[in-house]
């Protein structure tokens, strides 16, 4: 299997496995694709985004591969005790990986996180849905 | 000077109201009020940002302006409110929206008597 959805099936298990406060199943997908009824329940979605070859060395190449990890819920109200769990859990799931290693694919190193916006504002106007994506680097020198 | 256009179209609106429509509820927080309601549709085309031109289709209700009344007072439509429509045992529920910068509503005639509201379908219940 490609290293990358490898990497975005450990990322899927690891989310599975641990305590984030609320519960969900991570699920990795191609398409993200829902439709807006289904979302009212809280959805993570992990999905494979890129791949950037650097040199490393005389024998070995630095891939970093880029995971993306969505965040969505279709609220009620646009209220801080709806939306802050959200960002919570966002946050939780953002340090959650930092500084570490994959723990069923531990040749992949975390070297970054992205999580610009923190939130889809268009989302959030058009669809009264919470959309956050966090987008993960690792790196695997192979 | 009676405007003949203007006649015409409020006898439109008022044999639609009376023949064509079904009664559905409207909510805004806890208040909520039965109206009749057409149902309609609109197919709007949204540039996605990216060249790639996106279609999504909304279900439309077309209201009598006057009857979308909430606490009293005549209200408009605000994003968000949700339109429940019975058919059987089951509710579908839908909430009003309109993609990328679309207006959620509009004025479906020129003399501002029938609304036509925007949305999308959010959840099913008694199924």
């Amino acid at each position: 299997m490609a290293v990358i959805t490898d990497i975005a099936d450990a990322v899927t298990a690891e989310l599975n496995s641990d305590d984030f406060g609320i519960t969900f199943t991570a699920q990795r997908l191609y398409q993200p694709l829902f439709e807006l009824a289904d979302m009212k329940d809280l959805h993570v979605t992990v999905v494979p985004r890129g791949v950037a070859i650097h040199s490393g060395g005389r024998s070995h190449n630095h891939h970093d591969y880029q995971i993306d990890v969505a965040v969505q819920k279709k609220f009620d109200s646009e209220s801080p005790v709806e939306l802050d769990p959200l960002m919570d859990l966002v946050q939780a799931v953002a340090d959650h990986f930092r500084l570490q290693r994959l723990s069923s694919y531990p040749d992949a190193m975390w070297l970054k996180t992205e999580n610009v916006p923190i939130y889809a504002q268009e989302h959030m106007e058009q669809l009264r849905q919470f959309t956050s994506i966090i987008t993960f680097t690792f790196r695997v020198a192979r | 000077m009676v405007d003949l256009l203007e006649q015409g179209s409020n006898w439109l609106q008022a044999q639609r109201h009376l023949h064509a429509s079904r009664t559905v509820t409207y909510q805004r927080g806890a208040e909520t009020v039965d109206l009749q309601a057409t149902i309609g549709k609109t197919v709007f085309e949204i540039d996605n940002g990216y060249g790639i031109s996106e279609k999504t289709e909304s279900r439309d209700f077309l209201i009598r302006t006057a009857d979308l009344v909430l606490t009293g007072q005549q209200v408009l439509p605000q994003r968000g409110d949700r339109i429940r429509e019975t058919q059987g045992a089951t509710t579908f529920v839908y909430e009003v929206m309109a993609p990328g910068k679309e207006p959620h509503y509009r004025y479906s005639d020129p003399y501002r008597q029938t609304l036509r509201i925007h949305t999308k379908h959010i959840d099913t219940q008694g199924v």
